[in-house]
């Protein structure tokens, strides 16, 4: 019962976590129709960037993240003024291979900016653990799902009641009519670049306590978010934050009892099998809506 | 996307004369012919791929002074028989596949194994085997996602590549302890031992020949067609009768022999096959390798290539700022030249052809045809 209970917080925990990722990129694939595979690279930018925060700033825990995420926005605006702005006549192609570049810049500089010993940060309620039907849950576990739960319900008002939500959701179901009638859609692929670099920190920055921050720390939590986007489907957010949970859960829970050796594989071999049997994910939207 | 060789594909427009008048007038029938040929066989792929070879042979034994340097063009003659490879996965049939690297491991480890395992097969058993064996679990893989498009196919690829980087690193008694395997017997081939650089780079001149041949070939086949027609409009190129399902399965099936091929090639030179080798670098690389040279030409990945192994060593200088210079190098030349090197150049060469055409009189251009 204690491993049940340990397994499936860290499972919920680790899909939140997934949510936040997966959210990140879908939102800028539907504003602009980019897939963002620098998006790993930012998730542990952000991770960096709060070490930084409050390892060499000073600041308390809390305080340092938001700086991190501030400094996140700004990252991803400079981002959009260097990928997207410059190639937007170009095949959208051309744009993703030009993320794939500025992941290698972006890596380089961390490197050289915190040298490649990993880093250790640490959350603001200490290694404190919560006991459940007798087993240790991290508090630091709740935390993520709190912190996760609140973004991921501002990003859905966001959506739903904004001016600026209706003109992603515009942009997604059609570009070329969005812009004709209005929609100022390089204002809009900053913010989207900006708020899909806010979520990549945030998922960084909950995660690195519960272990150490490297170079490949975001690409893997990157690779499995695509798994979630296929289990989910690209269409809704309900469909992500379903799908991020059953892969959590799938990875710990299957991995923990039957097949831990191998438990790393199973998002892979979901999402392969997901393909096989249904190549446009498990739940497909006829119209695309956030 | 459009074909970047299309303007060279295209049949010559009628100019002057309109073709229908041509079979009637005895005097232009041969033109006419000539005119009605596609622009694609009037390029001299053969001619091209033995000028290269040649051009090769001579020249990179005399740049190649030293051997570190000799290893580079090694470096470069491997990772162009994979590049080309993926050009016809990724270039020709659209297919956005993240498993070529795995493919090149899987390559190497199955050469790697037969040379060392009860079998102890020869260089050119341990290559066939490679190639046969990244060509069957291309086959699998490719039809098991056959109905997934575009961002689909490249995460159940980036699915198989690591589900593979998984398998490799627990089945030793393929992959070698630690998922390494360690001296591997240097090529072999009709009684000789190949070991210096110097020799290494015949073998895998005549092995880039060989797959250069193949795609002068493919270039000019059907094959291309089909893939390129599913590649820029699937659902169209598939209700006027164009097996697209098939070429796109062919195209990543030969695609995926080739980075086996450049994977088993790689393991006797360098006495070692391991899974850092064929890591996430070298996936980005040889999108790079693509990209950089030209995603509308088969020379492209070759050219992309030189520049994959070169400027990192040029860049060597910089010290530790090389990565950040190298990334930045990356993004200015995809900004400039989205169209990759040789599409840069093919662009440049179409500029001055159409000056030159606005100099002489009309009449000329048509006899020029």
């Amino acid at each position: 019962m204690e491993k049940f209970v340990a397994l499936t917080a860290s499972g919920i925990a680790y899909g939140a976590v997934l949510a936040l990722v997966a959210l990140g990129f879908i939102v800028l694939y539907k504003a602009t129709g980019i897939i963002n595979f620098a998006h790993g690279d930012l998730v542990g930018l952000g991770a960096y960037l709060a070490v930084w925060a409050v390892d060499d700033l000073n600041l308390p825990s809390v305080a340092g993240y938001l700086v991190a995420l501030v400094l996140m926005a700004a990252v991803g605006v400079v981002m959009e003024r260097i990928v997207r702005a410059p190639l937007r006549d170009k095949p959208v192609l051309v744009v993703v291979i030009a993320t794939l570049a500025m992941a290698i810049v972006i890596r380089g500089l961390i490197a050289l900016w915190q040298g490649s010993n990993p880093k250790t940060l640490v959350s603001p309620v200490g290694n404190r653990a919560l006991h459940v039907a007798g087993a240790a849950v991290a508090q630091q576990r709740v935390v993520i799902v709190v912190v996760a739960t609140l973004s991921i319900a501002g990003l859905v008002l966001l959506f739903q009641r904004t001016s600026f939500g209706r003109q992603v959701r515009a942009l997604a179901a059609d570009p070329d009519t969005a812009v004709l009638m209005g929609v100022r859609g390089t204002y809009v692929a900053m913010a989207a670049f900006a708020l899909s670099a806010v979520f990549a920190g945030l998922a960084g920055i909950l995660v690195a306590p519960l272990s150490a921050v490297d170079l490949n720390f975001g690409f893997s939590l990157m690779v499995t978010a695509f798994a979630v986007a296929v289990v989910g489907g690209f269409g809704s957010l309900g469909g992500v934050i379903v799908g991020a949970l059953v892969i959590g859960l799938v990875q710990q829970l299957v991995g923990g009892y039957l097949w831990p050796e191998y438990a790393g594989l199973l998002p892979y071999i979901l999402m392969f099998v997901v393909i096989s049997l249904r190549p446009e994910g498990l739940i497909v939207v006829e119209r695309s809506r956030l | 996307m459009t074909d970047a060789t299309t303007p060279g594909a295209k049949p010559a427009p009628p100019t002057g004369d309109t073709p229908a008048a041509g079979p009637t007038g005895g005097g232009t029938a041969a033109p006419y012919a000539k005119r009605l040929r596609p622009g694609i066989y009037r390029r001299h792929h053969y001619l091209a791929v033995v000028v290269f070879v040649a051009a090769t042979a001579v020249l990179a034994p005399m740049f190649a002074e030293s051997r570190s340097t000799q290893f580079l063009v090694n470096l470069w003659l491997v990772y162009s028989i994979t590049g080309i490879g993926f050009y016809w996965v990724f270039g020709l049939a659209g297919r956005f596949a993240f498993c070529q690297t795995f493919m090149m491991a899987l390559g190497g480890y199955m050469g790697a194994w037969v040379a060392q395992s009860s079998l102890e097969g020869g260089f050119l058993v341990q290559v066939a085997l490679a190639v046969v064996a990244s060509a069957v679990v291309a086959t699998v893989v490719g039809l098991l996602v056959r109905r997934a498009q575009a961002f689909y196919f490249a995460i159940a690829t980036i699915a198989v590549a690591e589900m593979g980087r998984v398998f490799f690193s627990k089945a030793e008694w393929f992959t070698g302890m630690n998922g390494t395997r360690t001296g591997i017997p240097p090529i072999r081939l009709f009684g000789r031992d190949y070991i210096a650089e110097d020799e290494v780079f015949w073998i895998f001149l005549g092995g880039l020949a060989l797959v250069l041949l193949l795609a002068a070939v493919i270039e000019r086949s059907p094959l291309r067609r089909d893939g390129v027609a599913a590649r820029d409009n699937a659902l169209v190129a598939a209700v006027v009768g164009v097996p697209t399902g098939r070429a796109q399965l062919t195209l990543f099936v030969l695609g995926s022999a080739m980075g086996g091929l450049s994977g088993a090639l790689m393991g006797p030179w360098t006495g070692t096959t391991g899974d850092t080798s064929f890591g996430i670098e070298l996936a980005i690389g040889i999108f790079l390798m693509l990209l950089l040279g030209g995603i509308g030409s088969m020379w492209g990945p070759v050219v992309g290539a030189a520049f994959y192994v070169a400027v990192p060593d040029l860049l060597s200088g910089f010290d530790k700022y090389a990565t950040i210079v190298y990334g930045a190098l990356l993004l200015v030349t995809i900004i400039l030249m989205p169209e990759g090197i040789v599409g840069g150049l093919g662009r440049l060469r179409l500029r001055l052809e159409g000056r030159w055409r606005r100099i002489r009189p009309k009449g000329a251009v048509d006899a020029v045809g």
